[in-house]
């Protein structure tokens, strides 16, 4: 019987593969070897897609075999899930209300950075592109987010993002969720003018940005 | 034959398709295709100077149109077209546009790989956001270069004082006052009907467009307009719009590709295969007459890198060999203006689009997204190299060597590239001439570049 660090290891490699038949046969081995789930996907899965994060940023990997990885890693959690449930654990790093804001339809960066999230843990719910400022807020109470992403990549578009931020405020809710903005026009400064909480350049970024910012959330909560 | 209102049949009557298995299928099909044709990046051929490679990408984009089609997203269908259609449109493209009226008429016509003929150049801050108050002067500082063919765009942060909105009535509003402006910058360079190739950048939706393209405004007829493609191969009713107004008038239309390596396609060799496919969405779905290239790096945001300049010229030399398209490639830079950098990035791109068979449309720099970091001398870098690689009859394998020694000047700055010089740190405000310190570091930079074999005094 493999080790539970051999194990580990081969689950990271088998996220990094891409290889979703191995992702769920390692899985069920976690699950057979009565292995703590929580503790294999953090040590297993997310160390593999970690490693495939650092080679998109490099573009060893490109954007297909991302999305291969991420594929393979949502059929490995696939078996756990039940058992993470049974268990009471709590498998997701936080829930993000993600789109690209109203008026805009460049979804390539946004679907890229919910890919990344997804794989990195979290619990994505996309609203897809044109979204109007009120729907964030409406699919951020409905789903208990913790992080509203916005992503635009016009000029004129970006301007919502300030008009987001209101529009939070005015109902109260500012404080209730993270804030983070991206984009090609979107530049720390302009996430600080608006006042979001985190901005990301590129996708692994958004990655770092989304788990710092929910790290600050549950220091705040506690 | 087939005709508009046949290929917008199909996206209400084509497969229907999940839009995430379709951006699958991109890279599935575009990576086996590359391996299919045999097409191989080699960096030391960056400019490469193989017919074969050429032709056999041709062929692996058109197999790939072939087999992928066009995904509507408004729809979720997949508008599919057979071979015979591809090569009917084909066979009818445009053979030239117009642009300009009276002393301003230029035409732009497909150019040769390595062809004497110089690049046709059209001139444009591609949207780069500026104050107001500097919006004319920004544009006139391109309009006034002598080798510009038509102009376009900046984009003014506010208009009346207000900031502009996506779907809004102030959209419109800016989306009139830009082309007042436009013909306003042209009338203050002394080239009061230079032909405008894309109207209107800071309005997208098709009302805002439409209320704007008036004779009323200083619109002439054949000025014209950009359809973008959306990444990869989709287009979206809002798109189909555009072109459904356009075809009725006499205005240009031209379709813009902007292909991702690292994207949906994956690596450099098959973002090139889909890159060449983008031409035949152009023609069949959006009409267009020309076509307007600007393949980006997913991370560096720009096509000045070794990879992405490869991908320009082995693209540019495909369709210039397989068909009469109207092809241009839009060079994006890293480093922006004033900055030694960004000279080199330009006539790099430059020279590689110019000797596989593009027109030039100059030019988006410090990665296209830094406020008031634009102006009418980069483009005038780009234009005097494309012009130059033509009058001197640079062949492939000499600019291929050309771009290796310029090239090894800031490839290794890609990640920190300088943003460089504000539009009115560069410009005299009151002359609108560059100041002494761009004209004289572009001097310096001609120095070397006369050393690795342009020829300035051939201008």
């Amino acid at each position: 019987m493999v080790t539970n660090e051999e194990l580990f290891k081969q689950m990271a490699d088998a996220v990094i593969d891409g290889d979703d038949e191995n992702c769920v046969a390692l899985a069920k081995q976690v699950v057979g070897q009565g292995i703590d789930p929580l503790e294999a996907i953090q040590n297993g899965f997310n160390r593999g897609m970690q490693t495939v994060g650092e080679k998109f940023a490099t573009l060893e990997y490109y954007l297909p075999d991302v999305m291969q990885s991420a594929n393979a890693v949502g059929a490995g959690m696939k078996v756990l899930q039940p058992y993470l449930l049974e268990r009471g654990d709590v498998s997701s790093a936080g829930t993000v209300v993600l789109g690209t804001i109203k008026g805009d339809i460049h979804d390539l960066g946004k679907n890229i950075v919910g890919t990344m999230l997804e794989a990195a843990g979290f619990t994505v719910h996309d609203l897809g592109c044109d979204t109007p400022v009120r729907q964030f807020v409406d699919r951020a109470k409905e789903a208990k987010a913790d992080i509203i992403a916005v992503s635009a990549m016009l000029t004129t578009t970006m301007l919502y993002m300030a008009d987001l931020v209101a529009l939070l405020e005015e109902l109260g809710l500012r404080e209730k969720y993270k804030l983070m903005v991206g984009g090609a026009p979107i530049t720390a400064d302009w996430a600080a003018t608006i006042g979001a909480d985190g901005y990301g350049e590129t996708a692994s970024e958004a990655v770092e940005v989304a788990k710092r910012l929910m790290q600050e959330k549950k220091g705040r909560d506690q | 034959m087939i005709g508009f209102w046949d290929v917008i049949g199909r996206s209400e009557t084509g497969p229907w398709v999940e839009e995430k298995e379709f951006n699958w299928r991109v890279g599935k099909v575009a990576s086996r295709l590359v391996d299919e044709y045999g097409i191989e990046y080699d960096p030391e051929q960056v400019v490469p100077a193989d017919d074969g490679l050429a032709d056999r990408l041709y062929h692996a984009g058109l197999d790939l149109f072939l087999q992928l089609g066009v995904y509507c997203r408004d729809t979720g269908r997949v508008m599919e077209f057979t071979r015979d259609e591809v090569e009917w449109v084909l066979r009818h493209a445009p053979r030239s546009v117009t642009y300009g009226q009276g002393r301003d008429v230029a035409v732009m016509t497909a150019r040769e790989v390595e062809d004497p003929k110089p690049p046709f150049c059209n001139m444009t801050p591609v949207g780069t956001p500026v104050a107001e108050e500097r919006f004319v002067p920004m544009v006139q500082s391109y309009v006034q270069e002598p080798l510009a063919d038509t102009f376009s765009s900046a984009f003014s942060q506010t208009v009346h004082g207000r900031p502009i909105k996506a779907d809004t009535p102030q959209e419109v509003e800016a989306a009139i006052w830009n082309v007042i402006k436009l013909r306003e910058a042209a009338q203050a360079a002394g080239r009061p009907q230079i032909g405008i190739h894309n109207l209107i950048s800071n309005a997208a939706s098709t009302d805002a467009i439409l209320a704007a393209m008036q004779p009323a405004f200083g619109v002439q007829p054949n000025d014209g307009l950009c359809i973008a493609a959306m990444a990869e191969l989709k287009v979206d009713y809002e798109r189909i719009k555009k072109v459904a107004c356009l075809r009725q008038t006499g205005h240009s239309k031209y379709g813009l590709y902007g292909t991702l390596v690292g994207g949906y396609a994956g690596g450099v060799e098959p973002t090139a295969v889909v890159h060449v496919a983008y031409h035949f969405l152009g023609l069949l779905v959006l009409e267009a007459q020309w076509h307007c290239g600007f393949p980006l790096h997913i991370h560096h945001m720009c096509n000045t890198t070794r990879e992405l300049l490869w991908l320009c010229s082995t693209t540019a030399q495909a369709l210039s060999r397989n068909t009469h398209l109207l092809n241009t490639v839009n060079t994006f830079a890293a480093a922006g203006p004033c900055t030694e950098m960004v000279v080199y990035e330009i006539v790099a791109n430059a020279l590689a689009a110019t000797v596989s068979g593009a027109n030039l449309d100059l030019v988006a720099v410090a990665r296209n997204r830094e406020p008031e970091r634009a102006s009418g001398m980069e483009a005038r870098i780009g234009a005097e190299a494309g012009h130059l690689a033509a009058r001197q009859g640079i062949t492939r394998e000499q600019a291929n060597e050309i771009v290796k020694q310029v090239l090894a000047l800031y490839e290794s700055q890609m990640d920190d590239a300088p943003i460089g010089r504000r539009f009115d740190e560069c410009y005299d405000l009151e002359t609108l001439h560059p100041l002494d310190e761009y004209v004289d570091l572009y001097e310096r930079c001609k120095e070397k570049l006369i050393g690795f074999g342009l020829d300035y005094s051939q201008l």
